[in-house]
């Protein structure tokens, strides 16, 4: 059986384990209308009784940005980065001069 | 677990109190249902309806067990003696469930009149003064209600679909809509369970609200649907070829080592 032969659309699932936990992604599933992706999914993912909560979402609904020049530039990033930024020997410097303005 | 002994040959459904008659129409129900919806498992429309689907055929058989595991209580038997060990005559399924998956149509068709009318008779037992069918009910309920939804959304999508589909769940209605009541056939006993609280209703009765239930959807959605009042006949001995391949097929396992373990 292949997706082609079926008049429907993919699905993608979400998954929430227990009440509070994160949104994971569970998987996909194929369905002719959402209702009946809803009834899918739940038989997909839950049907062991192991999901709190499914969000499921066609897929055509998802924007994706995986162009790497907008996620990963070939530039040093690192002064955005808290720990790209050295503070210790301009605090120490900084205290240093602080001592001798007022000895 | 172990493979089930011969149901005892003193032990004859029909000498059954009204309960026990009460509980081995329930559990016959699902049990059959079960066994031909799960003939979809591998073939159904598409993947993931083959999942669902084989989930569905297996909720039912959950649900047969919970009503076998009572009855066997009350017999001092089990529940497999009860469901793999007993004569083919001494199913008291309705006469609805009497024939095979067919088409996926008819499948559909089946299953909406089917679990409507179980429905229906499910409320009715919700609040029974028999605490074990009290609480068995509640729980069964609470997954029946997905049952419903599900075949609904397929119930729909055939009958506004042009063409072949809507066809043959045209066909299948026409076929099945006379059968439906055989549901609400009276049961032995009857009045003893409605006097004493264990159901809410006569069938009679219950056949007239699920009437109620069914006639507008099918008005909505321009079906056939001309059911008539159940009759005492609904409920076997008698099931027909169909059910004998069936019958042969779910006790094959069983009958060929009785008492085996695995």
């Amino acid at each position: 059986m292949t997706t082609e032969e079926v008049d429907g659309a993919v699905y993608e699932v979400f998954r929430q384990e227990k009440d509070g936990d994160p949104m994971r992604h569970a998987g996909n599933l194929v369905a002719p209308d959402p209702e009946l992706a809803l009834h899918y999914a739940r038989e997909f993912y839950s049907r062991r009784g192991e999901s709190h909560r499914l969000w499921v979402v066609p897929r055509a609904a998802i924007g994706v940005v995986d162009d790497p020049d907008l996620l990963r530039p070939p530039l040093d990033r690192s002064f955005k980065k808290p720990g790209g930024y050295v503070m210790r020997d301009k605090l120490e410097e900084a205290r240093r001069r602080a001592a001798e303005d007022h000895p | 677990m172990t493979l089930p002994g011969a149901w005892p040959a003193e032990l004859t459904v029909d000498a059954l109190p009204p309960l026990g008659q009460l509980l081995l129409s329930l559990a016959d129900d699902e049990f059959v249902i079960g066994f031909w919806d799960s003939e979809w498992t591998g073939i159904a429309p598409m993947l993931e309806e083959d999942v669902a689907m084989s989930s569905l055929a297996q909720d039912e058989i959950g649900h047969a067990r919970l009503f076998y595991d009572e009855l066997a209580r009350l017999t001092a038997t089990d529940a497999d003696a009860i469901a793999f060990g007993r004569p083919m005559g001494d199913f008291r399924h309705a006469r609805l469930l009497d024939h095979p998956r067919t088409d996926w149509a008819f499948t559909v068709a089946r299953r909406y009149l089917y679990e409507t009318a179980d429905a229906v008779r499910l409320e009715a037992l919700v609040a029974s003064s028999n605490a074990p069918v009290a609480e068995g009910v509640a729980k069964i309920r609470r997954e029946e209600r997905y049952h419903l939804m599900h075949v609904d959304a397929w119930l729909r999508r055939l009958a506004v679909g042009q063409g072949e589909g809507r066809a043959k769940l045209d066909d299948a209605l026409r076929r099945l809509g006379p059968e439906a009541s055989s549901v609400f056939a009276p049961l032995p006993g009857e009045e003893e369970l409605v006097r004493d609280g264990v159901i809410a209703a006569s069938l009679a009765d219950l056949y007239g609200t699920w009437t109620g239930v069914v006639g507008p959807v099918m008005r909505e959605l321009r079906l056939p649907f001309d059911p008539i009042p159940p009759t005492t006949g609904g409920r076997g001995p008698d099931h027909g070829p169909d059910f004998a391949w069936l019958w042969t097929e779910f006790t094959s396992v069983a009958r060929s080592e009785q008492g085996a373990r695995w």
